[in-house]
């Protein structure tokens, strides 16, 4: 039994998923070392997920393949292959599940890891509707697993990890690489539908230091109120024409300039959304607006609660994860300027390329390397 | 007077102790102000007198007379200019002591449109003052102060007096437009130890934006009918139940309006709906953030004020709720009566307190 276990473990395919609030992250192995004995022994299924995954980039109307952050060559369990990154609405899990019925996977009989709330609350979706037994995985175990993998891993070739140089200055603003060696210790913010905040002492010593639900949610929930908008990257282009301090109390609003008692600059948001109480204020903005203010104050919010666990922690280094990031240059840039300039330079933002996968890499590597 | 970013509060003493040598002597002007803002609760039309919160008989400067609190908005802010000169403001030759954001803000008006000379205060020193001296005096013989005892219960929660002997340390979370939480170790050592953006002008922009409605009454009034669940995604939505690992219990809100990234939910929703939701996420913010100072400065008492907590006791259970539950009993809220008034108080005691003889 012990002997059939670990080779059940083995049999590809080799998934990860991440069952999240708002999306599913999959990660998914593509051999690419199959012998031609292997290859005619591949059951039919097997070959037609791997074809479907990858000769294709969306899948149904809302599934896609990050293709600019696969990870080519790389060796997992004595294999070598491809590593794909791919997302879909938690909405369609139904479809995903149905799929997966169809493509009878429970008939290959591997374990399926999966982490993310979406393990215990789908976990019976799966058994019914797919026949599929999940093997559930902690959130936060994954992420951090899957961060310091993914690190590990490209500190070859392109820097997984970067910070921006400039973050204030549009012209002079530029990505750099960081090196996440002697990582510990680390603060791990993790901003998705909500945000966890992480302090890492060791891969297998951290503890959640505390959370906020004003999360990547938040902002997406409310400017689909606000502006009429339905998506994220819509959301993210009207954010991006707007001006928030149209939208936002300044200090200089109240004071008529800095609040220089305790070194608040003119400005600086004294009240978010606090002009909107104001009818002719209401009246001026525009849509656009509504959507840069949202994004600032949520960004601003996490940015302020991160920068008193990293003080109260004594940690300086900040790397924030989660696909509230993804496309969302704003948002780093906010942060990185924000965690520096009240910090007096003292703390360090940092963000990573896989920024949402974590906890699906976590996954996958529990499937390969049981802990 | 404390000018905020969205209310002025002005507090009044009117002397009852006036002799009928001091009243012969009176100037017009004088006695017009006294009459004009004792004999109405309301001023224009949106100033108010909160009678509820008039100090009779209070002994200041060796003198005995009422404290009276009113207020208005910031916006009404040139009409009030208008009338200090209307009503010849200037020729008393008193100072006016201000505090608040406004009173750099407006100095130039105050000087030019009515003549008259502010001397600025900072808002948090006044806050401090006015705080410790109403505590002091109390309330018409009642406590200031009070708690909520089992916050955690609807049932069995009640509103209790106290005290606040022995106030150091405590640590003061004032809400106002925006929010400023403070360290206070003693009258006159304390810091700031940070704030947050999202205050009481967040939660009435916001409202006034996704409901419609105008005024912070008419936003409380709706976010009293309303179910913030049906907006908010909870742990429960993402797990099916508990998050056991950290401690996040089902009910706990994982996301806020975090459903209303589904056409379908946001069409089943109530603006009532919308603005409890507003009204809840901008309170456990403020007293999630309150809880991390707590905890990080090692103090136990956490006093609440400011106006975005008056007349609205659903932020104030909550937040009573969030210390009690959140610390596991070791964090307590505090309140007090006269909520958004302290900076004003402050700048009144600065105006009374003894000079140095030269």
């Amino acid at each position: 039994h012990f002997v059939s276990l670990i080779k059940k473990k083995l049999t590809f395919p080799w998934f990860g998923m991440d069952i999240g609030g708002t999306l599913v992250k999959l990660v998914y192995f593509e051999p690419k070392d199959i012998t031609a004995e292997e290859e005619q022994e591949e059951v039919d299924n097997l070959k037609s997920i791997r074809r479907y995954l990858t000769s294709n980039i969306a899948y149904g109307k809302t599934g896609h393949r990050d293709v600019h952050l696969e990870l080519q060559d790389l060796t997992l369990c004595g294999r070598t292959g491809n590593l794909h990154f791919i997302r879909f609405p938690t909405q369609d899990l139904p479809a995903f599940l149905q799929m997966a019925r169809n493509k009878h996977f429970s008939s290959l009989h591997t374990t399926l890891c999966a982490t993310g709330g979406g393990a215990y609350k789908f976990e019976s979706d799966f058994r019914t509707m797919a026949d599929l037994q999940l093997h559930k995985l902690d959130e936060l175990d994954c992420l951090i697993r899957g961060v310091l993998y993914i690190d590990s891993v490209m500190s070859r070739g392109l820097s997984e990890c970067y910070y921006f140089e400039n973050p204030t200055d549009p012209d002079h603003c530029i990505q750099k690489p960081y090196t996440l060696e002697n990582p510990y210790p680390l603060l791990l913010v993790n901003i998705g539908s909500g945000v966890s905040i992480l302090a890492v002492y060791s891969e297998n010593n951290y503890k959640r230091v505390t959370g906020t639900s004003l999360g990547g949610g938040t902002f997406l929930g409310l400017c689909c109120l606000l502006t009429g908008c339905s998506t994220f990257e819509e959301a993210l282009k009207m954010a991006s024409d707007g001006e928030s301090t149209r939208v936002d109390k300044l200090v200089r609003d109240i004071y008529g300039g800095d609040y220089e008692r305790f070194g608040l600059p003119g400005w600086a948001v004294a009240s978010s959304f606090g002009n909107m109480m104001s009818k002719e204020k209401r009246e001026s903005v525009s849509k656009e607006d509504l959507a840069r203010a949202t994004l600032v104050t949520i960004t601003n919010n996490i940015g302020s609660i991160t920068r008193m666990c990293a003080l109260n922690e004594n940690i300086e280094r900040v790397v924030f994860v989660g696909n509230f990031l993804r496309v969302n240059t704003l948002s780093m840039k906010l942060l990185a300027y924000a965690m520096d300039y009240w910090s007096k330079g003292q703390l360090k933002a940092l963000f990573l390329q896989h920024e949402g996968y974590f906890g699906a890499v976590g996954a996958l590597l529990e499937l390969l390397h049981p802990s | 007077m404390d000018i905020g970013g969205t209310l002025v509060k002005l507090v009044y003493f009117e002397p009852v102790d006036i002799t009928a040598e001091e009243e012969q002597e009176e100037v017009e002007n004088l006695k017009s102000i006294r009459r004009y803002l004792t004999s109405n609760v309301a001023y224009g039309k949106t100033g108010v007198r909160d009678v509820h919160l008039e100090l009779r008989n209070m002994t200041m400067c060796g003198r005995t007379g009422n404290l009276h609190f009113i207020r208005f908005p910031t916006q009404a802010m040139p009409r009030f200019i208008q009338m200090g000169r209307d009503k010849n403001f200037s020729s008393l030759h008193t100072t006016l002591c201000a505090t608040g954001g406004g009173a750099y803000k407006f100095e130039n008006e105050f000087r030019m449109m009515a003549d008259l000379e502010l001397l600025k205060l900072d808002e948090l020193d006044c806050l401090i003052r006015g705080l410790l001296f109403v505590d002091r005096m109390g309330f018409n013989g009642h406590p200031e102060c009070y708690y909520f005892q089992n916050p955690s219960d609807t049932q069995s929660c009640v509103k209790k007096p106290c005290t606040l002997d022995n106030p150091f340390p405590m640590l003061l979370v004032n809400i106002g437009s925006g929010v400023s939480i403070l360290a206070v170790y003693s009258e006159n050592n304390y810091k700031r130890v940070t704030g947050t953006s999202l205050g009481g002008g967040t939660f009435l922009g916001l409202c006034c934006l996704l409901t419609g409605c105008e005024t912070f009454e008419e936003a409380l009034e709706m976010a009293s009918k309303g179910d913030s669940t049906n907006v908010d995604k909870l742990v429960k939505d993402i797990y099916g139940g508990d998050y056991e690992r950290f401690g996040l219990q089902g009910s706990a809100v994982a996301s806020s309006f975090g459903h209303m990234m589904s056409k379908e939910k946001r069409d089943s929703i109530s603006k009532e709906d919308l603005a409890r939701a507003t009204l809840v996420t901008i309170t456990n913010n403020i007293g999630s953030i309150a809880r991390m100072c707590a905890v990080n400065e090692r103090i136990e008492r956490v006093v609440f004020v400011g106006n975005f907590l008056r007349i609205n006791t659903v932020s104030t259970k909550l937040l009573a709720y969030a210390m009690d539950f959140w610390s596991k009993g070791q964090l307590r809220a505090l309140f007090l009566e006269h909520e958004g008034y302290f900076g004003a108080v402050g700048a009144l005691m600065e105006l009374l307190k003894p000079t140095d003889d030269l």
